[in-house]
C-alpha cells in the first residue's frame, strides 16, 4: 500500500492560542484620541545640526498622508489638550512609524519613538492639559535588524502617517501580553525541553479561555492562572547563569552618514533614560567617546540628564575608546589614540577611567590590542564576531585570557550569542547552551537591546527580566552591568584557558581590501599626523614655540572618527565614503597650514634612523614621474631626525641592457647587479643575481603576475572575500606588452597596459641602477563588477611561513593549509609589508597603502582592488594608483632590515628643520627603537615620546635626562628615570617635562 | 532630465542606501534604473510618485516613471 501523508489543514491548537494572542494584543489600548492639529516640513540633513529644505514648507499632516522623502528628516509640530475622561489616567502619546522620532512635549524631552516602540507615557514629564508637540523625526529605509520581520515589512523611504493620538491602555491587558510574549516564545523554541513547551502550550490556551475579547472581562482571571499553573510549576528545572547587559550597538556610519547617527544616539540615550525613570533596577551600557561628545554639544539638556544617571550608575559608559574602530587596519598609534581621547573624554567628563573595551561588531582583532589597552587603562575586552561568525571553525572560548604580541594579557568575553537579542527567553537559552567555559567561566554575556537606530532595551525586555525568575525551565539570570559581569567573572580567574594569538575573524576578508582610496589615505595621513606631531612638539619643548594641540587633537579625532568599523573597512553606503575622502582632504590641508608655519628649504628626515635607502623626492624640475608627481630618486644619506640638503642620485651611463627573447614579448634585463627576465605581461620569470649565486623566483609560479578573479561572496559583498574567487579567473587582456619607457642614469620603467572590456590597468615596473630593490606601480582606471584584482609573489624560497607586519611588531602565519584553522585564513591582513624567507635569504613586498594577502599554495597575493556594489554600488569604481616595491634580501626580515626600508618606503622627507638636542637625537636614533610618536601631553607638561621595539628584541634605551614612565593615557609615575629596558614588541612612553624645575 | 536625475534626486536616493540612474525620456515616459536596495523595496512605487511630483515641481514636466529594477544576484530570492 502506497504510504499518504497526512497534511493538515485545520487550525491546530497552539495556532488557536496564537491567534487569541493577536486580539489581545488589539485589546491593549482602551481610548485613543487622535492628535489633528499637525503640521510637518520636510527636511534634509546637511550636517550634525543644520538641514535644508528641499520640498517646500510647512504643510498640515493627516492620518493617511504619505510622509518622509529619500534620506529625509522631518519636522512635525502640534497641538493637542488631553480629553478630561483621561483625568487621572496615565495617558500615552502614540505613534506607530518605521522612522525614528525624538519626541519634545512642552518643551521636555519625552521621549523617542520607532519601529519597536510606539508609545511614551507623558504624566511624570508634563504639567498642564494642553500639549505642544515637537518632532524630530528620521527615515531610513534600512531597518536596524534584517533579523527582525516586523520592522522588515514596513521600510522603505516613503511612509504613510498611521496618525498620532493620546491614547490610554488597559494595563492589565498588557501585563497579560507580555506573560504570553515570554511563554509563547518558549513554547515555540527548540532550546526548551519538548514537555515544558507542550505544558505551556495547554495552559496558556486555558488561560486565554478565560478572556472574553469584546468586552475585556476575564483578563485578570487569565494572569491569575498562568501565575498559578504555569509560574508556580517548578517540575521542569533549567540551568544556567546569564548575565544580561543591556545594550545598543550605535554604527556612526553605515547605511547612513554619520551626520544621522547623532539623531540616532540621540534617541537612543533618551530612550533609555526614559526606561530607568520607570524601571529603577534598569542598567544600561553604552560605548563611544564620540557619542557622548555630540550629545554633549547637540542636546546639552539630555547630556546633563545622562550626567546624573552615569553618577547614579545605572548609565554605564563601556568601551575605552573613542570610537568603536575596525581593528584589522588602523595602525597601532591610531588605536592607542582611540584610548587616549576616549579616556580622555570619560575622565572629563564623567571622572571615569573606564577599564574595558567593548567592540562587539569589530571584523578581528589585531594581535597588537593587549598591550595597547593594558597601557591605556583597560584590562577587559569585550568583542563577538568570532565567536558568531566564524565561517569555518568554533572559536573555543567565550570567557578567556587573551595574550598579545608582546605577552601582555587581558580578560576577554566574546558572548557566544548575537550583539543584538531582544531579550527572549529562547535567545538566553541559546546562549546558555552555546556557552564554551560553563565550568571556569562564571556567567555567559547576553546583551540585549537593538541597534543602530533601533534605540536599545524596550518596555516588553525589561518586563521579560522581571517575569525571567519565575519560569522554572530558564536559566538563571542576573540583571548587571558591563563592567560588574567583567569584574564578577573574569577579574584574578585563574581557570580561564589562554588564548595567544590574533583574534582572526573568519568572515569580512575583504575588508582588507575593500574601498582602496579610504586606506590609502589613512595610511598616509597616520605618518603626516606623526610627523607633524613630531616637529610642532620638538619646536614647542626645545624652541619655545607654540604648540597646536587643539588643531592637530581635532585632525586626530577626524582620522579616527573615520577608522570606524564600518568607514575604513568600506562596507557602507555611497555618501559616507564621499564623507570620509572630503574629511580626509580636510585633514590634510590643516596639517598643510601647520606645516607652512615652519616651512624651511631642507629637508628632514623624520625617521630615528639613517636615511641611506632610495627615495623619491618631489620636484617640479624632476625628471621622474611618480605617483602623477615630478621628481627624482636619491639616497639622502641624512641621519635620524635630521635636516640637510638632498641631491639627485648620480647618474651613470650604459647600466642597463635588454634584449628580446622571445616572440611574446619577454625581455631579458641585466642591471649591474642582476638579470631579470620580464614577461610581456610584466611579471617576472627569472631574476638572477648577476654573480649567478641566487635564482629569487621559481620559474613555474607567477611572480609580480596580475590575476582578475571573479568575486562573488553574496550577500556581505563589501566584506567577504570567499575561496571561490579562486573558481574563474578573468582573461586580462595585455593591450601594448611590456616596454622600456622611460630609462636615466638611475632608474628604468618598463610599462605594460592591460584591458578588460570596462578597466584600463597599466603597470609601470620601475628599476634601480644600484639597488635590487624593484619598485612596481599600477595606475588603473577601474570600472569592473564582482572583480578582485590581486598580483601574486611565487619566490624561489622554501618557507612555510608568511611574516607580516603589524604596525608594531610581526606576525608569523602558516603557509600550510593543514588544518582548518590554516584553510580558513586564506586571505589576513597586514600592514607595510610581508616577507617570505628561508634560512640566508628572502623577499619582501613592502606597499603603501595595501592591506589584504592571500595565503595560496607556495604563493602569496597582495589584494589590490575589488569592485563590489553592496551596500556601495560605486565601490572602487575609478582611478586608483597602487605602488609596493619588492625587496630580494640576505637573511631574514630583521637581519635585512625592512622594518627601516618599510617606514622610510611610507615617511617622506618634509621640508623643516626641527631643533633637536643632539643628546636627545642620539638616545633616540641609538635605541634601535622605532620613534611612534612625538607630542606634547594633553595637560601641557610634557613631552611626550612613544617608542616601539618593531623587530622582536630586547632593547636597552638611556635617555639624557630624566624622564617619566607613561602609561598611553599620560599619566606619569612618580619617579623619573634615564634608562629603560624594552622587551620584544614593547609599546613604551616617556614624559619629558617642559619645565625642568618640577621635576 | 539627466542632470537633474543625477544632481538632485539620485543623491537623496543614495543616502538611504537606494540608487537610481537615468535611462531614457522618450514622450512622457522616464525609464529610471534602481539599484541597491531600491531594487528589492516593496513600496518603490511611493518613491516613483514622489520622483513624479518633485519633476513637476522643479521642472514643470508631467512624466510617468518606468522603474527598471536591477537586483543583485544575491537577492533574488528576497
Amino acid at each position: 500500500m502506497a504510504h499518504v501523508k497526512v497534511i493538515r489543514r485545520s487550525m491546530r491548537p497552539e495556532e488557536w492560542t496564537k491567534l487569541r494572542f493577536g486580539w489581545l494584543q488589539r485589546g491593549i489600548y482602551e481610548n485613543k484620541a487622535e492628535v489633528t492639529d499637525l503640521t510637518i516640513r520636510d527636511a534634509r540633513q546637511i550636517s550634525e545640526n543644520e538641514y535644508e529644505y528641499p520640498d517646500g514648507g510647512e504643510r498640515p499632516l493627516r492620518a493617511g498622508d504619505m510622509y518622509f522623502t529619500p534620506d529625509g528628516t522631518a519636522f512635525i509640530r502640534g497641538h493637542a489638550v488631553i480629553p478630561p475622561e483621561f483625568k487621572g489616567r496615565d495617558v500615552y502619546f502614540s505613534l506607530k512609524t518605521a522612522a525614528e522620532m525624538i519626541v519634545k512635549i512642552n518643551g521636555k524631552y519625552v521621549g523617542g519613538i520607532d519601529p519597536n516602540r510606539e508609545r511614551i507615557l507623558l504624566n511624570p514629564y508634563i504639567d498642564r492639559d494642553d500639549l505642544t508637540i515637537e518632532i524630530e523625526a528620521y527615515n531610513r529605509s534600512k531597518p536596524d535588524d534584517e533579523r527582525n520581520d516586523a520592522v522588515m515589512s514596513i521600510r522603505g523611504c516613503r511612509q504613510i502617517f498611521e496618525g498620532a493620538y493620546l491614547c490610554t491602555i488597559r494595563e492589565n491587558v498588557q501585563s497579560l501580553v507580555y506573560d504570553c510574549i515570554l511563554l509563547l516564545d518558549i513554547a515555540n523554541s527548540e532550546y526548551f525541553n519538548e514537555d515544558y513547551r507542550k505544558f505551556l502550550f495547554a495552559e496558556l490556551s486555558r488561560a486565554l479561555d478565560k478572556v472574553d475579547f469584546d468586552t475585556w472581562a476575564g483578563v485578570d482571571e487569565a494572569a491569575a492562572h498562568i501565575e498559578q499553573t504555569i509560574y508556580a510549576n517548578t517540575d521542569f528545572k533549567g540551568s544556567g547563569d546569564v548575565a544580561l547587559v543591556g545594550h545598543s550597538h550605535l554604527d556612526i556610519a553605515y547605511y547612513w552618514r554619520r551626520i544621522h547617527a547623532v539623531q540616532k544616539n540621540a534617541r537612543t540615550v533618551l530612550i533609555q533614560l526614559r526606561l530607568m525613570d520607570k524601571y529603577p533596577e534598569f542598567r544600561y551600557t553604552h560605548t563611544q567617546a564620540y557619542t557622548y561628545e555630540t550629545l554633549e554639544k547637540y542636546y546639552p539638556e539630555l547630556f546633563a540628564e545622562l550626567k546624573e544617571k552615569i553618577a547614579s550608575g545605572q548609565f554605564e559608559p563601556v568601551g575605552a575608546m573613542y570610537i568603536e574602530p575596525d581593528c584589522n587596519v588602523p595602525a597601532a598609534e591610531s588605536l592607542i589614540r582611540q584610548f587616549l581621547y576616549g579616556q580622555k573624554y570619560f575622565r572629563e567628563k564623567f571622572g571615569k577611567t573606564v577599564d574595558n573595551a567593548w567592540l562587539p561588531d569589530v571584523f578581528g582583532n589585531s594581535w597588537i590590542m593587549p598591550q595597547i589597552m593594558r597601557k591605556s587603562g583597560v584590562d577587559y575586552f569585550v568583542s563577538n564576531k568570532m565567536s558568531t561568525w566564524n565561517d569555518t571553525n568554533r572559536f573555543p572560548h567565550n570567557n578567556f585570557i587573551w595574550k598579545g604580541i608582546d605577552g601582555s594579557t587581558v580578560y576577554a568575553c566574546v558572548p557566544p550569542t548575537h550583539f543584538i537579542t531582544w531579550n527572549m527567553p529562547s535567545q538566553i537559552q541559546e546562549n546558555w547552551e552555546a556557552y564554551q567555559d560553563k565550568e571556569v567561566g562564571g556567567q555567559t554575556l547576553s546583551m540585549y537591546g537593538y541597534g543602530d537606530g533601533g534605540s536599545g532595551v524596550t518596555e516588553e525586555m525589561l518586563e521579560m527580566v522581571r517575569r525571567f525568575p519565575k519560569v522554572s525551565a530558564m536559566p538563571k539570570t542576573e540583571m548587571t552591568g558591563g563592567a560588574d559581569f567583567l569584574h564578577k567573572n573574569l577579574k584574578d580567574n585563574k581557570k580561564l584557558a589562554v588564548w595567544d594569538g590574533e583574534l582572526y575573524l573568519e568572515m569580512h576578508r575583504g575588508t582588507f581590501t575593500t574601498k582602496s582610496n579610504l586606506k590609502k589615505w589613512n595610511r598616509m595621513l597616520e605618518f603626516k599626523l606623526r610627523d607633524t606631531e613630531m616637529i610642532c612638539a620638538f619646536a614647542a619643548a626645545f624652541q619655545g614655540a607654540a604648540y597646536p594641540a587643539d588643531e592637530i587633537r581635532d585632525c586626530w579625532k577626524k582620522l579616527l572618527l573615520n577608522q570606524f568599523h564600518d568607514i575604513l573597512p568600506g562596507s557602507h553606503i555611497h555618501p559616507v565614503y564621499e564623507d570620509a575622502m572630503a574629511d580626509y582632504a580636510e585633514i590634510d590641508r590643516r596639517l598643510d597650514a601647520i606645516w607652512a608655519k615652519g616651512a624651511a628649504d631642507t629637508w628632514f628626515n623624520s625617521l630615528p634612523f639613517d636615511r641611506d635607502m632610495l627615495t623619491f623626492i618631489p620636484d617640479e624640475k624632476g625628471p621622474v614621474v611618480r605617483d602623477g608627481v615630478k621628481g627624482f630618486w636619491a639616497r639622502p644619506n641624512l641621519p635620524g631626525l635630521a635636516s640637510g640638503d638632498v641631491q639627485p642620485l648620480e647618474g651613470k651611463e650604459n647600466w642597463l641592457s635588454i634584449s628580446p627573447i622571445r616572440s611574446e614579448g619577454d625581455l631579458l634585463i641585466d642591471t649591474p647587479l642582476y638579470r631579470l627576465c620580464l614577461h610581456g605581461d610584466g611579471s617576472i620569470s627569472n631574476w638572477w643575481e648577476q654573480d649567478g649565486s641566487r635564482q629569487w623566483v621559481r620559474d613555474d609560479r607567477g611572480f609580480n603576475k596580475l590575476h582578475l578573479w571573479a568575486d562573488n561572496p553574496g550577500m556581505y559583498d563589501a566584506w567577504d572575500i570567499l575561496p571561490n574567487y579562486r573558481d574563474v579567473e578573468i582573461d586580462l587582456t595585455v593591450t601594448e606588452k611590456v616596454r622600456l619607457t622611460y630609462q636615466d642614469g638611475v632608474s628604468a620603467e618598463f610599462t605594460v597596459d592591460f584591458a578588460t572590456e570596462k578597466s584600463a590597468w597599466r603597470m609601470i615596473v620601475r628599476l634601480f641602477r644600484d639597488s635590487r630593490a624593484i619598485e612596481v606601480e599600477h595606475i588603473v582606471d577601474w570600472h569592473e563588477k564582482h572583480r578582485l584584482m590581486k598580483v601574486n609573489f611565487g619566490p624561489n624560497i622554501l618557507t612555510r611561513e608568511l611574516v607580516c607586519d603589524t604596525s608594531a611588531g610581526f606576525v608569523k602565519r602558516p603557509l600550510t593549509k593543514n588544518t582548518t584553522w590554516e584553510q580558513a585564513r586564506f586571505e589576513v591582513c597586514h600592514h607595510k609589508w610581508f616577507d617570505l624567507s628561508e634560512t640566508g635569504a628572502g623577499v619582501a613586498v613592502i606597499n603603501s597603502g595595501k592591506y589584504g594577502v592571500g595565503i595560496e599554495e607556495g604563493e602569496v597575493s597582495l589584494s589590490l582592488l575589488r569592485s563590489t556594489i553592496r551596500p556601495d554600488i560605486t565601490s572602487d569604481m575609478g582611478t586608483h594608483s597602487i605602488k609596493y616595491m619588492i625587496v630580494p634580501h640576505a637573511g631574514d626580515a630583521m637581519q635585512a632590515g625592512i622594518n627601516n626600508l618599510a617606514f622610510a618606503y611610507n615617511v617622506p622627507l618634509i621640508k623643516a628643520v626641527p631643533k633637536l638636542p643632539e643628546a636627545w637625537r642620539k638616545t633616540i636614533c641609538e635605541s634601535g627603537l622605532w620613534l611612534q610618536s612625538v607630542k606634547l601631553s594633553e595637560d601641557g607638561k610634557y613631552l611626550v615620546l612613544r617608542l616601539s621595539e618593531q623587530d622582536g628584541r630586547h632593547a636597552l634605551v638611556r635617555f639624557p635626562q630624566g624622564v617619566y614612565d607613561m602609561n598611553m593615557l599620560e599619566d606619569a609615575d612618580e619617579e623619573t628615570f634615564d634608562a629603560k629596558y624594552v622587551s620584544p614588541f614593547e609599546i613604551i612612553t616617556v614624559g619629558y617635562p617642559l619645565k625642568q624645575e618640577e621635576i | 532630465m539627466r542632470e537633474y536625475i543625477e544632481t538632485v534626486l539620485a543623491p537623496r536616493i543614495q543616502g538611504d542606501g537606494g540608487w537610481v540612474e537615468y535611462q531614457s525620456l522618450e514622450g512622457d515616459r522616464l525609464t529610471l534604473v534602481f539599484r541597491g536596495e531600491c531594487s528589492k523595496c516593496l513600496i518603490l512605487n511611493r518613491c516613483t510618485a514622489w520622483i513624479e511630483q518633485k519633476i513637476k515641481e522643479d521642472k514643470g514636466q508631467t512624466v510617468t516613471v518606468v522603474p527598471v529594477r536591477k537586483k543583485p544576484f544575491f537577492w533574488d530570492r528576497v
